[in-house]
């Protein structure tokens, strides 16, 4: 349950207030950072050529550039495994996710039964469980979607789980006492009030779901990026590694990125009821 | 309010039935699964490669338990350092940022990137610079347990209430007084959160790390006996791995406890959700 | 409904609140309380924090069951919450994603009445407690007074005939108090709504009520009934009277007596109009 407190906070994380004017102050934010990773990328390219470090060990960005363009439909299309698997995995995670976390909200018992269960398996290194999936389900698709499901199931169910129960008391107590049902208090109050705890568990699943889907291809696939990027390390292409890797990292940030925006939309949605 | 002021009088009783619910419940809901797990398998005969009994996977731990502990402690030990090398990296980081606003706003948001992108999908890298070895799965490590400890941590030095800071300014505090006596006991909520998924993180990264490199590790047990169809040895090596990753925790857990107790029990809860 | 119990919109008797928690000793909240209110009276229920009567209002309004003894209201024994009850709490329970008007609105929707239908007549209300033009502001864009006062229009805006009100003003500035005191003498004037009134002020059930029943903390009973002679429409200026300050006087000498009053004297001390 811990995963997201990064990930959450560092969206809300507050910008330090410079003494900037208020037009340059604005962009700031955005402008920094952006300048902080051209200047990385910049000394890493230059001392990459000062020091001739040969390429097998760590091609310049310029290099790697050059790789990514050629290599792009190849990268392109390895990515669309990766990507369906992925979001197959997540979907299953968050819809199953959801319904037990509302589950054990209403039953107790359940809750009792579960919930400590459920955490301890947040807490293990779910990973090593890989090679097992791979036995069940075989080298296909279905055994990286499983699997990458199951490690991304269990931050949706434990962060949905809190929010349903940290629903204002004061807000049911509103509702019971206009003899509201459990369900009508359920779409008006619980749900929307779970809404940001659901959707920070699915943002750490759809990280989990990507590192899921990665690994299951370092195992057993023979298509899918991860599959590209151990053949390249292999081949010791590693200029052609680090191309896949910024279609991966493209990848991961824009999946993430879709959770976040939808979250947004589902939260002004709820606004306007 | 009132009414709950009232409740609140008559006080919390730690009672033997809110820990037969508490313990005893999920611990025997566990145990139910394993028995249904070895009676369904006895009944349905189900082949061992696929599921083992659950006695089955006890038999090898019970007969096999000085290669299994043998393999586990490469494991535990890369696990540790790298856990410490990323949590004294990433403290130390988070604190450097904490004193230039500058500094923290270039790289705070490239951080939170690194946070969302697959770093596992780097492994194969660190195959080529480093070779394979076990050197290379506890870099990969501290390579994934970093970011989340950052991150955090960079969260919790700046989250520090703000009358506290005008306090300490009206007072003529020094930089590092207000560093020492107020910012990092602040942030030491945050700081052990990111401790927490960064010990978990570890834990995958040294069994990725043993996935893809090592020739020893529970890891590579896990996918040697997988490839050989041992079942029932790859499920031990994964208990071996829960109880290694369960006791990390606890450890980090405890020294929050210590930690907490030395700075009083009110501190202020991090951002774990 | 008898012609004799149709006279009285409340009839308590002999109510008594119990709570047991585990195996620490039970606790009496309310003991033994007994008093009825007629339709269209204002009756304050005032004393110490503590004392019970919030649990006591609770009780009235269904949220809370009764250890022992009966509650009728209008004729019928309380076995839960009713829509021809409107209950107004300390904390005013705003949902913070809708707007003024949909959280005036947010009963007609819990009822699943026609929204379209009562529209105007949650506009008109708002209107009413001075919030023209606050219609589509978020409860984090209200003061605090202002948010009490679009829960005041929520409780109005489906017409119950039975107001149950526990210390809503108590959080409020002095000044923001006065203003909603006036505003609620006022909106009594129009609607002549059954109400009841708990708080710890005692110059606000003076103001407020046509009656002041005084309840203690041990025993938590009525120690008091105490009908208030001025006439209405009142203005917040009567406080200002020696009559006033009298009544005031006598309720804070009954208030103080109740708080080391021995257990023995309580017999024959409920007055019953």
């Amino acid at each position: 349950m811990s995963v997201d407190s990064a990930a959450a906070s560092a969206v809300a994380a507050p910008a330090g207030a410079g003494a900037l004017g208020p037009r340059l102050r604005g962009s700031r934010p955005v402008l920094l950072p952006l300048a902080a990773a051209a200047a990385m990328l910049l000394g890493w390219q230059v001392a990459d050529i000062l020091l001739h470090v040969p390429s097998l060990v760590l091609p310049t960005p310029v290099e790697i550039g050059g790789e990514l363009w050629r290599a792009l439909p190849t990268l392109l299309a390895q990515a669309l495994p990766t990507t369906r698997d992925t979001l197959m995995a997540f979907a299953a995670a968050s819809v199953l996710g959801v319904g037990l976390a509302v589950v054990i909200t209403y039953s107790p018992l359940l809750r009792d039964m579960l919930y400590p269960n459920l955490v301890f398996f947040q807490l293990v290194p779910k990973v090593a469980l890989a090679p097992l999936f791979v036995i069940w389900l075989g080298i296909g698709s279905p055994s990286r979607v499983v699997f990458a499901g199951f490690v991304s199931f269990f931050p949706v169910v434990i962060s949905a789980a809190v929010g349903l129960e940290g629903t204002d008391p004061a807000a049911l107590r509103l509702c019971r006492s206009l003899t509201a049902s459990e369900w009508r208090s359920f779409v008006l109050v619980r749900f929307p009030f779970a809404l940001p705890a659901i959707f920070s568990g699915m943002k750490v699943a759809m990280t989990m779901a990507v590192i899921g889907v990665i690994i299951g291809e370092f195992i057993s696939s023979q298509a899918g990026l991860g599959f590209y990027i151990l053949n390249a390390g292999s081949r010791l292409d590693t200029p052609d590694v680090f191309a896949a890797l910024v279609v991966l990292c493209a990848l991961g940030v824009a999946l993430y990125g879709a959770v976040a925006l939808a979250e947004r939309g589902v939260r002004r949605v709820y606004g306007r009821h | 309010m009132a009414v709950l002021e009232e409740i609140g009088q008559t006080g919390e009783a730690a009672s033997p039935a809110r820990f037969a619910r508490g313990v005893l419940l999920p611990l025997g809901f566990a145990v139910l699964v394993i028995l249904t797990w070895q009676i369904l398998c006895e009944w349905l005969r189900v082949p061992p490669i696929l599921l083992p009994p659950p006695s089955a996977v006890w038999a090898v731990l019970r007969d096999n338990y000085g290669i299994l502990l043998q393999q586990a402690l490469p494991t535990a030990t890369e696990t540790i350092v790298s856990f410490a090398v990323a949590s004294l990296l990433g403290v130390a980081l988070a604190v450097a940022l904490t004193f230039s606003a500058w500094i923290r706003e270039a790289f705070y948001p490239n951080l939170v990137m690194f946070q969302l992108i697959p770093k596992i999908a780097l492994a194969p890298l660190f195959i080529v610079w480093l070779g394979v070895g076990e050197k290379t799965a506890t870099v990969v490590a501290v390579f994934i347990a970093f970011f989340p400890v950052v991150v955090s941590s960079a969260t919790g030095l700046v989250s520090a209430k703000p009358e506290v800071l005008q306090l300490c300014r009206s007072l003529a505090a020094s930089e590092w007084q207000v560093f020492h006596m107020v910012r990092f006991p602040y942030a030491m909520p945050f700081i052990f959160a990111g401790m927490k998924v960064g010990v978990t993180m570890a834990m995958i990264g040294v069994v990725v790390g043993e996935f893809i490199t090592v020739q020893k590790g529970l890891g590579y047990i896990i996918l040697f006996a997988a490839g050989a169809g041992e079942t029932a040895t790859v499920l031990a090596a994964i208990v071996l791995l829960c109880g290694i990753g369960l006791a990390l925790y606890g450890a980090v857990e405890l020294a929050e406890r210590v930690v907490r107790h030395r700075y009083g029990g009110a501190m202020p809860v991090g951002g774990v959700i | 409904m008898s012609a004799g119990a149709a006279a009285r919109c409340i009839e308590a008797s002999g109510v008594s609140k119990i709570y047991r928690r585990g195996t620490a000793a039970a606790v009496e909240a309310v003991s033994s309380v007994s008093f009825a209110v007629p339709h269209g009276q204002f009756v304050a229920i005032l004393g110490p924090s503590g004392c019970g009567k919030s649990t006591l209002l609770m009780m009235v309004g269904g949220l809370e069951p009764v250890s022992a003894g009966s509650i009728l209201v209008d004729g019928a024994p309380m076995t839960g919450p009713r829509t021809s009850i409107g209950i107004m709490f300390q904390d005013p329970t705003l949902l913070p994603w809708k707007s003024a008007l949909d959280n005036v609105l947010f009963p007609i929707r819990v009822l699943k009445r026609p929204i379209a239908e009562y529209r105007e007549t949650a506009r008109r209300l708002l209107e009413r407690v001075g919030l023209e033009g606050f219609e589509h502001k978020r409860p984090h864009e209200l003061s605090g007074g202002m948010r009490q006062r679009v829960a005041i229009c929520r409780t109005l805006v489906y017409e119950p005939d039975l107001m149950l009100m526990d210390e809503p003003f108590s959080a409020l500035d002095a000044i923001s108090r006065d203003e909603m005191n006036e505003l609620l003498l006022d909106l009594w004037q129009q609607y002549r709504k059954t109400a009841l009134f708990v708080t710890h002020s005692i110059r606000e059930a003076v103001l407020l009520a046509d009656r002041v029943l005084v309840m203690t903390k041990r025993p938590a009973t009525i120690v008091e009934d105490l009908a208030i002679p001025f006439a209405r429409p009142r203005a917040i200026s009567i406080g200002e009277s020696r009559e006033f300050n009298e009544i005031c006087a006598h309720l804070r000498e009954r208030i103080e007596e109740g708080h080391d009053r021995p257990r023995s004297r309580r017999a024959g001390t409920e007055p019953l109009s």
